[in-house]
């Protein structure tokens, strides 16, 4: 008889939400917080982590740390990256809720209304972070060997597939079987962008539309879209690089897949793609025309 | 002249830059740090402390600078739309 799913217990789980006084997002992100420590988590609180680090020293070496932004100024984030924190998953409670048809207001209380669908969220978070239900990626279709073709700009070495994947010209993948893809970004564009340190995935059944974004990547410098290469409906994300997202770094088209999508419309949206061989072409005289830009000659 | 085309289609046909509302812009020139295309430049000693300078250094289809902007302050035209214009001028660049 097979065993029921084990429930979310989330005793390592550290949150740093937003707290922040200036609008009813923060008010939501700490009434988020107070839930999930309930629940065993265990909460920093921003204020008093910016004068005494050292109190949740023990707390932050657990690796399980959840973000809790209350709008898109970040402030929990930075505070993080401030503080070199290693942010497991990241939410926006203003996007969270809006995805429910709710939207937090200038009101510094919590309404009713967002007050009920706090718990909910928090289940939500709990279940994608612990629970022992994993969606399962099509690893069998996607098991065959790349081989790459390589060119050279300076001590810079860049890789293209030789066969089997199809480019847009945001530098990202998709590798296609059938009708599902995966997607990912290209080794130029990871070694663009260099140092990865979180990929902010959509939801699994989040449909796309193509050249929409499918999730999101962050340096401590910079942000970029992954820019979908197809339409179609969100079937897995790989776990693997959401909680170690410098495998894009160190294995763009194999390990470093963001997300696989059950394609809509492949035949007619291929026409809108590179192939390897014009890709390699396009990317080849994009890096050397950068290269000339930045070192001259 | 500019070999600067996207998907075929010259990059100054094609409308795709943030505009910048300055009715909710509060100039933390939080776009300005995440976007590594130069997209926008600051400029303190002006009323209009942020511009859109460099339009065509902007990403087709990339919104991570609306991303990140708090005051949401930032919008872009609709993906729909800029990619049946660049299906159209495609058509027109191969007649």
């Amino acid at each position: 008889m097979a065993s029921p799913p084990s429930k979310p217990n989330p005793k390592d789980l550290v949150v740093l939400p937003c707290s922040g006084l200036d609008k009813e997002a923060g008010s939501a992100s700490r009434e988020l917080a107070l839930i999930l420590e309930e629940k065993g988590a265990k909460i920093i609180c921003p204020v008093l982590f910016r004068h005494s680090q050292e109190r949740y020293a023990k707390d932050i070496g657990t690796g399980n740390l959840l973000v809790i932004d209350g709008c898109k100024t970040g402030c929990a984030t930075r505070l993080a990256a401030e503080h070199g924190l290693k942010i497991a998953r990241k939410l926006n409670i203003t996007e969270a809720l809006r995805s429910m048809g709710s939207r937090p207001g200038k009101n510094l209380r919590l309404s009713d209304n967002i007050s009920n669908l706090l718990p909910s969220i928090a289940q939500e978070i709990l279940e994608q972070m612990y629970s022992t239900q994993v969606v399962h990626a099509a690893d069998d279709v996607f098991r065959k060997n790349v081989t790459y073709r390589e060119f050279s700009i300076d001590k810079f070495v860049f890789r293209v597939p030789e066969s089997d994947y199809f480019f847009n010209e945001n530098d990202c993948w998709a590798r296609v079987s059938e009708n599902l893809a995966r997607i990912g970004i290209s080794d130029y564009l990871q070694q663009r962008i260099s140092d990865i340190i979180l990929f902010e995935p959509p939801k699994v059944g989040t449909e796309i539309d193509i050249f929409n974004e499918a999730g999101s990547l962050e340096t401590t410098k910079i942000a970029i879209d992954i820019i979908s290469p197809f339409s179609g409906k969100v079937v897995a994300v790989n776990q693997e690089v959401v909680e170690m997202p410098e495998i894009i770094n160190q294995d763009p088209y194999e390990r470093g897949w963001t997300v696989e999508l059950e394609l809509y419309d492949r035949d007619s949206e291929i026409e809108l793609l590179m192939d390897c061989d014009t890709y390699f072409d396009y990317v080849k005289n994009k890096a050397e025309r950068e290269y000339k830009e930045l070192y001259g000659s | 002249m500019s070999e600067n085309k996207f998907m075929g289609v010259p990059r100054d046909k094609i409308p795709w830059y943030p505009e910048i509302d300055y009715e909710k812009c509060n100039y933390c020139m939080d776009c300005v740090k995440v976007c590594p295309h130069n997209v926008f430049e600051c400029r303190e000693s002006e009323e209009k402390k942020l511009v859109v300078a460099n339009t065509e250094n902007c990403v087709v289809f990339c919104k991570a600078c609306a991303k990140v902007c708090g005051p949401d302050a930032l919008s872009f035209p609709d993906n729909k739309q800029i990619l049946n214009l660049i299906k159209k001028l495609q058509k027109e660049v191969k007649e």
